[in-house]
């Protein structure tokens, strides 16, 4: 098992985790008809900027992004940095929430939802405190427990398909360019994580590559999967559609009600090991900035946390975790474009100094 | 001479298996000294006697008898613990340390006891180092099997060898092995006492060795880049590092057809996942999310249950605990007696409690096939820790119904993936020669 396979594999379930649910309605929401060309657009942004980050951390063997900020100047790491892991607990915050609510409507209707909030932030960061090689292998162990279900529940809700409901196919207008929306949906990738997994092996865009076409293909299946079961017209109306989507096939010969059930253990899954890579990228970043601290990344993880855990239990509603999400996203899609330019930057003016030293050393 | 006489009787004074025979050879008085317990004396001495009638005075017999002349006398009071023979000459104070002809307190090669391989050779090891290193060279002839030899312990001196195949062991995990051992202060009693030299796995059931006992087992293990470590009486050698697939594949398998050894890897691999999951999974449905069912197969659940007065995880626990006391309690208890208590265990006990209306038939169903499926995995110590990693999840289903079974087996999962012995990772699947770290 290696280390890039691990690697693609975490980008894999990232991906998924942050799609899964959200990520269908917002595409419902941009466009009408020619639902494929929205995902593609953004799946081919979003690559754009993967090769620009990963050319820019090549520059930079055996570093991670917080090495490179801090030699940048200590300043300029904490302007950029600090913000970056208020964002990132948001989102394990937000992330927790959403999940749990989905928890609590699935399996669990009497369960309060803080103590479900509390189990998963327990693994999370038990698994984050475990470090890098734990998530790694981990992440493979939890693929490969879910995959059979992905699987089976979205060709199993083949039987209530009606294709029409997906056509038209083609359709000429890219207007959804010019939407702010579609600059949120970009916020539904993730690839940042990409700069602090160091190793002296470095990463190959290849299976990047790979992960990132598995993702593709699956965010249209998520897409289409409750297209063709429900239509445009009432899908938009739905909240989380694929979770209704699921809950509307009914299998004879299976001995279970119902379908969610398979879809919510995979979702909790994917969410565990994207939670456990967030916080211990916040760990990281905190433990290079605070270094004079001497605090242990365990610490900086127990301590982001309970931040987040309280965080999560004071926001009262569903209306509000959907507005917070939406600017978190926003937030994120900030940082995905100031971070991988500014290293790719960085990286350039770095090598033309050390080039044009050379130069001068040998005249 | 009379010194060292005095001095060997009062440092064995105590000791009422200590000899000093005085002995007439080449009208010559010797005396022999060692440990009746571990000397066969009678032997030794017509031994003795025969190499003198062919030697022609007593300090050519020495020569002949051993390499060891003239050592000092704290050389000689190990010699007598290790089980050695001592001549001493009176007249000139020349001394001699010999093998003698040992009382014969090793079993011969037998049949393995806890494993039983099927279609292979079935000799196992012994308590004999030397033996079992002899077992190993015997089947695996090549000069690149290496053998490094060390004394650990404070109290009493116990020989450890480590065999590895050179070019095939990482070789920066053999160095860190070697320093380890030979940084050994403590008494090496158990193989949890060498266990914690080897990390700190103090709360953990998964063990950093696997111990098998059949020789083919060993080898195959050297051949996958791994180290085998053997202590003198103890029957079993140790393969270090232990990994998860040890649980799942046995050299054995290899003795069958591809598909049939595939076939018996899945049967242990799902074995497992029912032992972890099994009794979660009742509770889970039966007190938690009954509703996921669909709706006859809940309703002929909720029958099962009807009358029982205690609550689900109760019922399942008592079961759990109970089966695994009798498992125990055969291991323990003399061959004559064991089936009686199966009997008595199983028959009476989960016939009786169903009749009485302490637990479902169900239950009873999801118990045996738990105790089947957790003994299909090889090695006891595995079958051990899949038997206790079930009460976690057990507990958490209880709790969390069907997501706490998911996040229990996710949990187990996330746990096993960060054991590592000296950073090998306990789910390595495959043992890289340079020392793979992924």
């Amino acid at each position: 098992m290696t280390h890039r396979f691990q690697i693609a594999i975490v980008f894999f379930i990232i991906h998924l985790s942050f799609g899964f649910l959200l990520y269908p309605e917002l595409i419902y929401k941009l466009t009408d008809t020619g639902h494929w060309l929205v995902v593609l657009c953004q799946g081919v942004l979003q690559l754009l900027l993967i090769l620009l980050y990963m050319k820019g951390l090549n520059y930079f063997p055996n570093e991670d992004i917080v090495d490179i900020y801090l030699k940048m100047g200590r300043l300029i790491a904490f302007v950029i940095l600090l913000p970056f892991v208020l964002n990132l607990t948001v989102l394990v915050a937000l992330n927790i929430r959403t999940y749990t609510e989905v928890i609590n409507s699935l399996f669990l209707l009497r369960t309060p939802h803080w103590p479900i909030a509390l189990l998963l932030y327990f693994i999370s960061a038990y698994t984050a405190t475990k470090g890098l090689g734990t998530i790694l292998r981990s992440s493979v162990f939890i693929f490969f427990m879910i995959i059979p279900f992905i699987l089976f529940i979205s060709f199993s809700s083949i039987v209530n398909f009606d294709f029409h409901n997906g056509f038209p196919i083609r359709d000429a207008s890219i207007d959804f360019l010019l939407d702010m929306e579609f600059y949120y949906l970009m916020g539904f990738s993730a690839f940042l994580f990409l700069g602090f997994m160091v190793s002296n092996k470095p990463l190959v865009f290849r299976d990047i590559l790979i992960a990132w076409f598995s993702v593709i293909i699956l965010y249209l299946a998520f897409v289409y999967i409750p297209l063709f079961i429900f239509g445009q017209e009432t899908v938009v109306t739905l909240s989380l559609p694929f979770v209704i989507a699921m809950d509307s096939v009914d299998i004879r010969w299976l001995a279970f009600n119902r379908q969610t059930m398979f879809f919510g253990i995979s979702s909790i899954g994917f969410m565990l090991i994207f939670n456990a890579v967030m916080l211990w990228m916040i760990s990281q970043i905190m433990q290079k900035l605070f270094s004079k601290l001497r605090v242990k990344s365990a610490l900086w993880i127990i301590i982001f946390s309970i931040i987040g855990y309280i965080a999560g239990l004071f926001i009262p509603n569903q209306v509000w975790t959907n507005t917070l999400i939406l600017w978190n996203r926003g937030a994120q899609v900030y940082f995905m474009l100031i971070l991988p330019i500014t290293i790719y930057i960085y990286g350039v003016v770095i090598k033309r100094k050390g080039t044009s030293d050379e130069r001068k050393s040998s005249l | 001479m009379e010194n060292l006489m005095v001095e060997m009787r009062s440092k064995f004074a105590d000791h009422d298996d200590f000899f000093i025979e005085e002995e007439l050879i080449h009208q010559t008085v010797i005396y022999l000294m060692g440990f009746k317990t571990l000397i066969d004396y009678p032997k030794s001495n017509q031994y003795i006697r025969q190499m003198a009638s062919s030697a022609a005075s007593v300090e050519e017999l020495l020569t002949n008898l051993s390499d060891r002349l003239d050592v000092g006398s704290e050389q000689m009071v190990n010699a007598v613990l290790e089980g050695k023979l001592i001549i001493v000459i009176q007249k000139d104070q020349r001394n001699a340390i010999v093998d003698p002809v040992a009382l014969n307190l090793t079993r011969s090669i037998d049949e393995p006891k806890n494993e039983s391989p099927i279609q292979a050779s079935i000799d196992a090891f012994v308590e004999d180092l030397n033996t079992n290193v002899g077992l190993i060279r015997k089947r695996l002839k090549t000069d690149r099997l290496l053998h490094c030899s060390f004394q650990v312990g404070e109290l009493e001196k116990r020989n450890l060898s480590m065999l590895y195949i050179n070019g095939r062991a990482p070789n920066d995990l053999v160095e860190k092995v070697n320093e380890q051992l030979k940084q050994i202060g403590t008494d090496i009693e158990s193989i949890d006492d060498l266990n914690r030299h080897f990390g700190l796995r103090k709360w953990s059931p998964v063990s950093h060795f696997f111990p098998t006992e059949v020789p083919i087992q060993a080898i195959h293990s050297l051949k996958k880049n791994r180290i085998v470590l053997l202590l003198d009486n103890y029957p079993f050698a140790l393969v270090f590092p232990h990994l998860l697939l040890d649980m799942f594949s046995i050299v054995n398998d290899r003795n069958f057809p591809y598909i049939l050894s595939v076939m018996l890897r899945v049967l242990r691999v799902v074995g497992a996942v029912l032992t972890l999951i099994l009794p979660a999974l009742y509770v889970a449905l039966v007190s938690v999310n009954p509703e996921i069912f669909k709706f006859d197969l809940a309703l002929f659940v909720a029958k099962s249950r009807e009358g029982i007065p205690v609550p689900a995880l109760l019922e399942t626990i008592i079961m759990v605990v109970l089966i695994d006391l009798i498992l125990e309690a055969i291991v323990r208890l003399p061959k004559s007696i064991g089936p009686t208590i199966s009997m008595v265990g199983g028959v009476i006990l989960g016939q009786a409690m169903v009749e009485a209306k302490l637990v479902s038939t169900l239950l009873g169903i999801v118990i045996t096939a738990i105790v089947i499926s957790s003994s299909v995995v090889a090695g006891i110590q595995n079958s051990l820790y899949i038997r206790l990693l079930k009460y976690p999840i057990l507990i958490l289903a209880s709790i969390f119904g069907i997501l706490g079974i998911f996040t229990g087996l996710a949990l187990t999962g996330i746990y096993l993936a960060s054991l590592t012995s000296f950073h090998i990772p306990y789910t390595t699947f495959h043992m890289k020669r340079e020392g793979d770290t992924k």
